[in-house]
C-alpha cells in the first residue's frame, strides 16, 4: 500500500523519549528494523522495552522523537489506525490477551473476526498454525487449562492470524520453561522465513540474544549497543577463561584485584579479560593468581552476556563486595548434611505433584533444583519448609525432622521467594527490623545485622527510602539480607533472580558463593535461568514430580554428550533453505538458532561432511561448521525431550 | 535482662515481640495508604456531621397542593392547619385533574381536595368528607404525611363538632373524649441528629472493621509476602491477630474523634453510661466484625474479590440489623438470620450505653452473643488460613 520497497525500513525510530510523570522511562533511542528481520530488544525489567514496543505498535503516546512504521509517522491516533491492520502485537504477560473461558479454537476465531479475516482464509491459516504449534489436538480445551508454553503459542497464533507484516512480541518467553521456549523460537523463526514477516521481540533472557538477526541492548531507558550478534561481540573484544583453582575464595579475591569481571561457576572460576590473545590472557590470569595453581584451564570467545556486562560496567563501576564480612557468627557446628529428602511424596487429590523425591545437600553446597513450571519444585520446597505436610516420605532440614519439628526448622532457615516478599510501602530499615523482630533477634543484634545488610546490599544512604522505589537488583539483595537477618545455616531461594539485570545477578551470585564458601551456608535454589544453574555445585532435574537426573553441571553435560553426541553449528548464507535441506538429509533435530543452525551428532567429523554434502547440492553456501560446547539449557532440553518421548512411547504402547 | 528469665518466659517474650512488630507493621502500612486514611478521616468527622445534620426520617417540608372548591371560611381554616415544618403549601389548583398531574410530575407530595358546600354542610351539621391524595413512592414519608393529615383533619372535625354543640371548654370535659398523651423517653426533644449520627458512626465502624483487616490480609496474598510470613516462625494466630489489633486501635481512635469531636459538641449527643464500657465493647465489636473480614479474605484471592465479598455481607448487615428500620417490623426469618449479625447486638449496646445509660447487667446477653460470634468467626478464619495454603 504505502511501500513495498525493501530498502525502506519497516520501523524507524529516532530520538524516542517517553516519560511517566517525572520518571523518564526511555531517553533518546534510535532504532531501524529492516524487512524480514527478527529484531531483539534485550534488557532487564524496567529498561524501557515495553514502552518502546507499545509506541511502535501505536498504542502508547510518547513525549519526544519520531516513530515511523511502514513509512507512516505514528504521531496521532489516526496515524496509528492506518498501520494497525498491518501489525500484530502480543503484550507482555502469559496469556493476558486471551480469554481464559474460551477454547483454543474460539480464541483464534475471535481474533480472526476482530481482524475481519475471510472465513476461507481463516480455516486454512488456523489448520496450518495449529499443526505447526502442535496445538491441534487440544483445540477444544479452554485456554485456562493450558500450560504456560501452550498459552504463549496460542497467543502467537492469535497475534498472527491476520498475517501481519510486522509482529511485535513483548517478552513472549518470560515464565515459560526452556523446552517450550525453544519450541516457541523455532516456530517463530519458521513463520518469519515462510511468510517474509518482520518481527520485533523483547526478552529478559541473555541466552536468547544470539537468536536474533540484529538486536539492541537496552538498559535504563538507553540503548547500549545495536547490531548483529557478531557486531556486538566485536564491540568488546576479549577472552573468557574458565579454570579450577583452590582455595576458590582466595583465588577469587586475587583475581578481582586485576579483572573487573570474575565470577564463580560451581567449583570453577569464570574470568573475562579484554586481552584478545588467548595464550596471553591465560598467562595474565596465572600471574594474578600468584602461587595458586590453575587447573582445567579453558579459553573461549566472550558470550553476549559478558559483552552486556562489560558495556554496563563501563557506564558505572560495580561495587566490590569482597571486603564485606559475610557473617558475624561462626560456621555451623555440624558439617554434615544440611538438607535431606527421602522418598517425598505429595498428592493433591488424585494428582501426584511430587513423586519419590530424594536428595541431599551438604553444608556449604549450592544445590540447584531445575524443572519446568509445574514440575514440583515449589511443592518440594514447601514440604521441606514445613508449610505443607507430605503425603509420604521424610526429610531433615538443619538437623530437625520436618514432620515433627516444623517450628524449629522455620527458626533455623532463611527463605527468599520469587516476589522478593518485601513490604514495598515500608522503608529499607523498617523491613529489616520487621524481619529481625519476627525471627526474635534482640535489639542490639538487630542493629548490627541492619548495618551488615546495608553494606552487603549496597544500600548506604537508602535506609529511610521506601522499598518500592528501589531498583529490582537492590530490592533483591535487600530480600536476601532479610532472609539472612537471623544468620541461618540453610537458605532456600525460590526463583530469586527474575527481572534483575545481569550486573545485579552477578553481584547476587557473588554474595551467594561467598556465603556458601566462607560460612558454610547450604543453599537450595530453584531457577529457570539455565545460565544461572551453571553457578551451582550440584543439580537435580525435576520432571513431572520426579527427580530424573542429577550431578554437577559438568557431569550432566558429559552425560548428554555421551548419550546424544556433540552439538554442531552450521552457518550458511540462506539459513531457512539450509534447514529444510538438512532436515531432509536426515538431521531431524536441526533447528534455527538466530541465523545459524544447531543439531546434535554422534560423530562430528563425519556428520559435518555429510551436512556439507547435503547442502552443496542445494546451492547453499556454507560459511562454517563448528562444534559448540553444550550449555545447560541444551542439557535440560535434551533430557526433557527424551522423557517426553519415552512417555509418549509408553502411553501409545498401553493403547496397543 | 533476658538472661535472668527462664527459657519458658524467654520464649514468651519473643512471642510478644513478634506480635508487637507485626502490629506496628500493620499500622505503618495503613498510615502510608493515603487514600484509605483520607476516607477514614472523612468518614468519622465531616461524614458524621453531614449525615447527622442532613438526614431526616420525620415528615418535613412535604409539598402540598390544594384544590379548594368551596372557598369558604371553613375550608381556609382547614388549609391553614397544614403548617410548617411538616407541610409546605405548594399552591392552589383549579381542578382535581391538575392535582393528579402534579402528583405524577412529583411537584406535590400530597393533594388536598375540599368539596364544594364544605362549609355549608359543616354548619348544617351534615356529614362531609375531604380527600387527600398522597404519593407514597417514598413510603415512609408518604405514610407519615397521610397520618399527619388524618390527625389534622380529625382534630379539625372535633373542634368543629364541639363548636357546633356550642360547648365551651368546661362542658367539653363532660364529653367522652380519650386524650392520648406521649412521654418521650431517652430522647425527649425527639432530636433526630442523635439517632442519625449514632447510626452513621456505627455504619462507619462496621465498614472499616470488616474492610481494613480483609484488605490487609488479602494484600499479603496478592503480593506474595504471606509466603515469607508462613516460612517464618510466626503462627497463623500471630499473623491474623496482629492485623485485628492494629485496625482496632485505629478504629477506636477514629470513633473517639467522631464522638468527642463532632457528635458531643455539635449535636449534643449525651453519653449517659460508662465511656470505658462503650470503648471496650466497641473493641469487642471490631474484633468480631474483623473476623468476618478475615474469613472473607481467606476465601478470596485479590482485593477486588474481597471488596465484592465484603459488600455482599456488609450491605444486608447495615440494612437489616436495625439501623434503618427496627428489627420488629422484619419477617421472622430475617430476624433469625440477623442473630448472626454482630451489628445487631452492637446497636443495642450503643443505644443502651449512650442514650439509656445501661450497664453490664442489661447488656449481658448482647455482649455474650457478640463474643461467641467473634470467637467462632476468628476460629473459622484461622482454620481457613491454614487450609488455603495446603
Amino acid at each position: 500500500m504505502v511501500n513495498c520497497d525493501p530498502s525502506i525500513p519497516v520501523v524507524r525510530v529516532s530520538g524516542f523519549c517517553k516519560r511517566y510523570r517525572r520518571h523518564v522511562a526511555v531517553q533518546g533511542v534510535d532504532l531501524t528494523i529492516r524487512k524480514g528481520e527478527m529484531y531483539g530488544l534485550i534488557g532487564p525489567d524496567g529498561a524501557g522495552k515495553s514502552s518502546l514496543m507499545k509506541a511502535i505498535a501505536g498504542v502508547l503516546a510518547y513525549d519526544g522523537g519520531a516513530v515511523e512504521v511502514f513509512g507512516v509517522k505514528v504521531d496521532s491516533e489516526q496515524a496509528a489506525e492506518r498501520i494497525k491492520h498491518r501489525i500484530g502485537f502480543l503484550p507482555q504477560g502469559l496469556g493476558l490477551n486471551l480469554y481464559p473461558e474460551l477454547s483454543i479454537e474460539e480464541n483464534i476465531d475471535f481474533f480472526a473476526r476482530l481482524r475481519l479475516v475471510p472465513e476461507r482464509d481463516l480455516a486454512d491459516r488456523k489448520a496450518r498454525l495449529l499443526a505447526m504449534t502442535r496445538l491441534d489436538r487440544f483445540r477444544d480445551r479452554p485456554m485456562k487449562h493450558l500450560s504456560g508454553g501452550m498459552k504463549q503459542k496460542l497467543g502467537l497464533i492469535c497475534t498472527l492470524i491476520h498475517e501481519p507484516e510486522l509482529a511485535i512480541l513483548d517478552e513472549p518467553t518470560t515464565g515459560v520453561d526452556p523446552v517450550s521456549r525453544r519450541d516457541f523460537w523455532a516456530i517463530l523463526a519458521e513463520l518469519l522465513q515462510e511468510r517474509g514477516m518482520t518481527a520485533l521481540v523483547s526478552t529478559a533472557y541473555m541466552d536468547e540474544a544470539a537468536r536474533f538477526h540484529r538486536l539492541s541492548f537496552v538498559s535504563n531507558g538507553r540503548v547500549l549497543a545495536s547490531g548483529t550478534p557478531a557486531e556486538i561481540r566485536s564491540l568488546v573484544p576479549g577472552t573468557v577463561v574458565t579454570l579450577l583453582a583452590s582455595p576458590q575464595i582466595e583465588a577469587l579475591a586475587r583475581l578481582k584485584r586485576d579483572f573487573s569481571q570474575v565470577e564463580t561457576l560451581g567449583p570453577l572460576l569464570h574470568v573475562f579479560t579484554e586481552q584478545q590473545d588467548q595464550a596471553e590472557a591465560v598467562k595474565r590470569i596465572e600471574a594474578g593468581l600468584g602461587d595458586i595453581e590453575a587447573e582445567q584451564v579453558q579459553t573461549d570467545d566472550p558470550g553476549l552476556e559478558d559483552v552486556f556486562v562489560a558495556l554496563l560496567v563501563r557506564g558505572s563501576p560495580v561495587k566490590d563486595t569482597s571486603s564485606i564480612p559475610v557473617r558475624s557468627s561462626g560456621r555451623p557446628q555440624h558439617d554434615g548434611l544440611a538438607i535431606e529428602a527421602r522418598g517425598l511424596i505429595r498428592d493433591f487429590g488424585s494428582f501426584r505433584a511430587v513423586d519419590q523425591v530424594s536428595f541431599q545437600v551438604k553444608q556449604g553446597e549450592i544445590f540447584g533444583l531445575l524443572g519446568a513450571n509445574g514440575a514440583g519444585k515449589t511443592t518440594v520446597i514447601k514440604m521441606l519448609n514445613g508449610i505443607l505436610p507430605p503425603t509420604a516420605g521424610e526429610g531433615w532440614v538443619a538437623g530437625a525432622d520436618m514432620r515433627k519439628a516444623g517450628g524449629v526448622i522455620k527458626e533455623r532457615i532463611g527463605y527468599m521467594s520469587q516476589a522478593f516478599s518485601l513490604y514495598l510501602d515500608l522503608t529499607v530499615a523498617e523491613n529489616i527490623r520487621l524481619f529481625a523482630g519476627i525471627y526474635g533477634v534482640g535489639r542490639r543484634e538487630a542493629d548490627e545485622r541492619l548495618k551488615w545488610i546495608v553494606s552487603m546490599a549496597g544500600l548506604a544512604g537508602y535506609e529511610s527510602h521506601l522499598t518500592g522505589r528501589l531498583p529490582m537488583g537492590v530490592r533483591q539483595r535487600l530480600a536476601l539480607g532479610c532472609a539472612l537477618v537471623h544468620s541461618p545455616h540453610v537458605l532456600f531461594l525460590d526463583e530469586p533472580t527474575s527481572g534483575v539485570d545481569p550486573i545485579g545477578r552477578r553481584h547476587f551470585w557473588d554474595i551467594l558463593s561467598r556465603l556458601s564458601r566462607e560460612q558454610g551456608v547450604a543453599i537450595l535454589i530453584t531457577t529457570h535461568y539455565m545460565s544461572e544453574a551453571e553457578h551451582c555445585d550440584h543439580l537435580a532435574l525435576m520432571y513431572a514430580g520426579r527427580v530424573v537426573t542429577g550431578g554437577s553441571p559438568g557431569e550432566m553435560k558429559r552425560q548428554v554428550e555421551q548419550e546424544a553426541g556433540h552439538l554442531l553449528e552450521v552457518v550458511a548464507d540462506q539459513p531457512g533453505k539450509a534447514l529444510v535441506h538438512l532436515q531432509r538429509a536426515g538431521f531431524h533435530g536441526a533447528a534455527l538458532f538466530g541465523t545459524r543452525i544447531h543439531f546434535f551428532c554422534r560423530d562430528p567429523v563425519r556428520d559435518a561432511e555429510c551436512a556439507c554434502q547435503a547442502l552443496a547440492s542445494s546451492r547453499v553456501t556454507i560459511k562454517s561448521v563448528t562444534t559448540r560446547p553444550l550449555s545447560l539449557e541444551d542439557v535440560f532440553v535434551y533430557k526433557v525431550m527424551a522423557l517426553e518421548e519415552q512417555e509418549r512411547a509408553s502411553t501409545s504402547g498401553d493403547r496397543v | 535482662m533476658n538472661s535472668v528469665l527462664g527459657p519458658r518466659s524467654q520464649r514468651a517474650v519473643i512471642w510478644w515481640r513478634r506480635l508487637v512488630v507485626m502490629t506496628r507493621k500493620e499500622m505503618l502500612q495503613l498510615f502510608r495508604d493515603i487514600p484509605i486514611m483520607l476516607f477514614l478521616v472523612y468518614s468519622f468527622t465531616l461524614g458524621v456531621y453531614i449525615i447527622g445534620s442532613g438526614l431526616r426520617s420525620q415528615l418535613h417540608n412535604a409539598s402540598l397542593a390544594v384544590y379548594d372548591a368551596d372557598h369558604s371560611f371553613s375550608s381556609r381554616d382547614l388549609i391553614h392547619k397544614f403548617r410548617a415544618p411538616f407541610f409546605r403549601l405548594e399552591g392552589e389548583i383549579a381542578d382535581s385533574q391538575e392535582g393528579l398531574r402534579w402528583l405524577d410530575r412529583g411537584k406535590a407530595m400530597a393533594v388536598l381536595e375540599i368539596p364544594a358546600r364544605f362549609h355549608e354542610q359543616l354548619v348544617a351539621g351534615e356529614p362531609t368528607a375531604v380527600q387527600l391524595l398522597v404519593d407514597t413512592t417514598n413510603s415512609p414519608q408518604g405514610l407519615s404525611a397521610a397520618g399527619y393529615a388524618a390527625r389534622i383533619v380529625a382534630r379539625f372535625g372535633q373542634e368543629t363538632a364541639l363548636a357546633r354543640v356550642g360547648s365551651s371548654e368546661e362542658s367539653s370535659q363532660n364529653l367522652p373524649i380519650i386524650v392520648s398523651d406521649h412521654r418521650v423517653w431517652y430522647n425527649p426533644d425527639q432530636n433526630e441528629t442523635w439517632f442519625e449520627s449514632i447510626s452513621h458512626l456505627l455504619r462507619q465502624i462496621t465498614i472499616f472493621a470488616i474492610l481494613l483487616p480483609a484488605a490487609a490480609l488479602v494484600r499479603e496474598k496478592e503480593r506474595g509476602t504471606v509466603e515469607q510470613l508462613l516460612v517464618s516462625p510466626l503462627t497463623p494466630f500471630q499473623i491474623m491477630v496482629s492485623k485485628v489489633l492494629a485496625m482496632t486501635v485505629v478504629i477506636l481512635c477514629a470513633t473517639a474523634v467522631g464522638l468527642f469531636g463532632i457528635m458531643q459538641p455539635v449535636f449534643g449527643v449525651p453519653i449517659k453510661g460508662s465511656i470505658v464500657l462503650f470503648f471496650a465493647l466497641t473493641a469487642l465489636f471490631v474484633f468480631t466484625t474483623a473476623g468476618m473480614g478475615l474469613a472473607a479474605a481467606t476465601l478470596t484471592r485479590n482485593q477486588a474479590q474481597v471488596g465484592m465479598m465484603t459488600l455482599l455481607v456488609v450491605a444486608p448487615m447495615l440494612l437489616l440489623s436495625g439501623l434503618t428500620a427496627p428489627m420488629e417490623v422484619m419477617p421472622a426469618w430475617v430476624r433469625h438470620l440477623m442473630a448472626l449479625s454482630p451489628l445487631r447486638y452492637f446497636i443495642e449496646i450503643t443505644h443502651g450505653i449512650l442514650l439509656k445509660g445501661a450497664g453490664l447487667r442489661v447488656l449481658g446477653d448482647s455482649i455474650l452473643a457478640m463474643a461467641i460470634l467473634g470467637g467462632a468467626l476468628f476460629g473459622f478464619s484461622m482454620w481457613r488460613f491454614r487450609r488455603q495454603f495446603e
